[in-house]
């Protein structure tokens, strides 16, 4: 009886041990597959949330900002008076700097034909100001809108930039569909 | 002796953390933050002198629609229409009638023997009983997208903001011309249309005028299409017109004198035939921030008729007495 009794003990520690071997090695491997195969998290911000108050440019902790001006080709107008490249109260519809909403003038101004043209942004001397934004959104299409770029991101665990938004327009998003481009993301989906 | 001083440390240490900590909470609200640098501050342009503000809001009538999309008057009748109905409402406000609509409307114009509903890409013509009297789909294309409708007589302009174009039809339904406002000098352009703000009307002399938005114009054609005359004024200044696609919608007031309503700086102004600004109607403050552009109607006592899509009523403005 007392054999059976010394025996059973042993039983319940063997496999006692034997379970938690196959439980951690279950866990580990389930945070590998789900390592492989789940999705992470990114900040990035929501265009139709962001009111354009230039935040972006000064908080973030890259210099520059990984924030940067994206366009929406589809929605723009090719207008020759653009809201987001000239400034109020400029001299002539030209390309001279003093014409220029952009401090860094980062947006290319190209003629197409007669009497539209298309305004391109060079990513490297953007710094995420948001003025071209805030121009376009209020006398345009608000084709121009801001994105966090993840090839710049260092993805903070809490985004400086997200800490002083004032429209609360960054949260985090899944890797997989890391940017909130206009057109495809619509108000409608933002929910 | 020690545990003393041990003490008194901490305590500082304690003071210093929560100082440091309720300085940092201060300086991270956004209302506390010192000015931006790179803001771009437009409310200046929203500001308008209270002296050319010409008229005030006298009454608004609320909708029961989920969609306003257009506008008429013709009599004392509004015909709004708007989700998948033409509500006809008295001056006062009182719902006389409702026609329902097979698809959603984009434009609407009425006669006294007829209403014309423009969809996407078609007009619907009703009796002014509501009874449908015949579908136009002939002489409009998969890119259409009509926005607007005017009725001089027996000829019918329809603007088409997918198509660039303008097209005349008559009562029966053909279409007789259409044309894109080229000219062949360098003063003007075809029509240019970023957006589906492409607006045509017809005055109380029966000149056809068309809203060149891209070009911030207005432009008056004969009735087979050929340029007359027109006035632009692009400036982000009151004055002016601004943006991609202004003025977005125009009517006219009985003694000839422009009415018209702008998106993006969404405001309504009166404007001579000559293009002289005479005065605001309503700032941009009486709008919603990045609204759009009201359409707008006038009756034979010069009130206005705005409609509001973001509010989803129909706002009232009358002159001020003077």
């Amino acid at each position: 009886m007392d054999n059976d009794k010394v025996k059973s003990r042993r039983e319940f520690l063997q496999s006692g041990v034997r379970l938690s071997l196959a439980l951690a090695l279950g866990g580990i491997g389930g945070l590998a597959v789900s390592r492989l195969t789940g999705d992470d998290y990114v900040w990035q911000i929501d265009p139709f949330k962001c009111t354009q108050c230039g935040r972006c440019a000064t908080e973030c902790v890259m210099s520059p900002s990984a924030v940067k001006c994206i366009h929406a080709y589809d929605l723009c107008g090719y207008c020759d008076l653009c809201g987001g490249y000239f400034k109020p109260g400029y001299n002539a519809l030209s390309t001279a700097g003093e014409n220029q909403l952009c401090p860094t003038a980062a947006i290319e101004r190209k003629f197409i034909e007669e009497p539209y043209f298309e305004y391109v942004i060079n990513e490297e001397l953007c710094i995420g100001c948001a003025k071209c934004v805030k121009g376009c959104t209020s006398f345009g299409n608000g084709s121009l809108h801001l994105q966090i770029v993840h090839s710049l991101c260092v993805n903070c665990n809490e985004c400086s930039i997200a800490r002083v938004c004032p429209s609360e327009a960054i949260s985090r998003v899944k890797a997989s569909q890391a940017y909130r481009i206009k057109g495809g993301f619509t108000q409608e989906s933002a929910g | 002796m020690k545990n003393k001083w041990i003490l008194i440390f901490l305590l500082l240490l304690a003071v210093v953390i929560v100082g440091v900590m309720v300085a940092d909470f201060k300086s991270t609200r956004p209302d506390q933050i010192a000015s931006n640098p790179f803001e771009y501050n437009v409310d200046q342009y929203k500001a308008v002198d209270s002296a050319l503000v010409l008229y005030t809001e006298t009454r608004n009538l609320q909708l029961s629609m989920q969609e306003p999309a257009a506008i008429a008057l013709a009599g004392d009748r509004l015909f709004v229409a708007g989700d998948q109905w033409v509500q006809v409402i008295g001056l006062q406000g009182k719902l006389i009638s409702e026609i329902s609509l097979p698809e959603k409307p984009h434009a609407v114009a009425a006669t006294p023997d007829r209403l014309l509903v423009a969809t996407k890409a078609s007009v619907l013509v009703y009796d002014p009983a509501g009874k449908l009297l015949a579908t136009w789909k002939e002489g409009f294309s998969e890119s259409s997208v009509l926005t607007s409708v005017a009725v001089a007589g027996d000829n019918i302009f329809i603007a088409d903001a997918g198509q660039r174009k303008v097209y005349r039809f008559n009562p029966s339904g053909e279409k007789i011309l259409e044309f894109e406002g080229k000219v062949n000098d360098e003063v003007l352009h075809g029509f240019i249309v970023p957006s589906p703000c492409f607006d045509v009307a017809i005055n109380a002399d029966g000149d056809l005028w068309v809203a060149n938005p891209g070009k911030h114009a207005l432009e008056n054609y004969t009735f087979d299409g050929n340029l007359r005359g027109y006035w632009n004024k692009s400036s982000m200044e009151v004055e002016g017109f601004s943006g991609c696609c202004n003025p977005a919608q125009f009517t006219f007031l009985p003694d000839g004198n422009f009415i018209t309503s702008e998106k993006g700086l969404v405001r309504i102004k009166e404007y001579k035939p000559s293009g002289e600004l005479v005065g605001v109607v309503a700032p941009p403050a009486k709008f919603q921030d990045d609204g759009h552009a009201p359409e707008v109607v006038a009756d034979a006592e010069s009130r206005i008729y705005a409609l509001d899509f973001d509010r989803k009523m129909i706002r009232v403005f009358e002159k001020k007495e003077r």
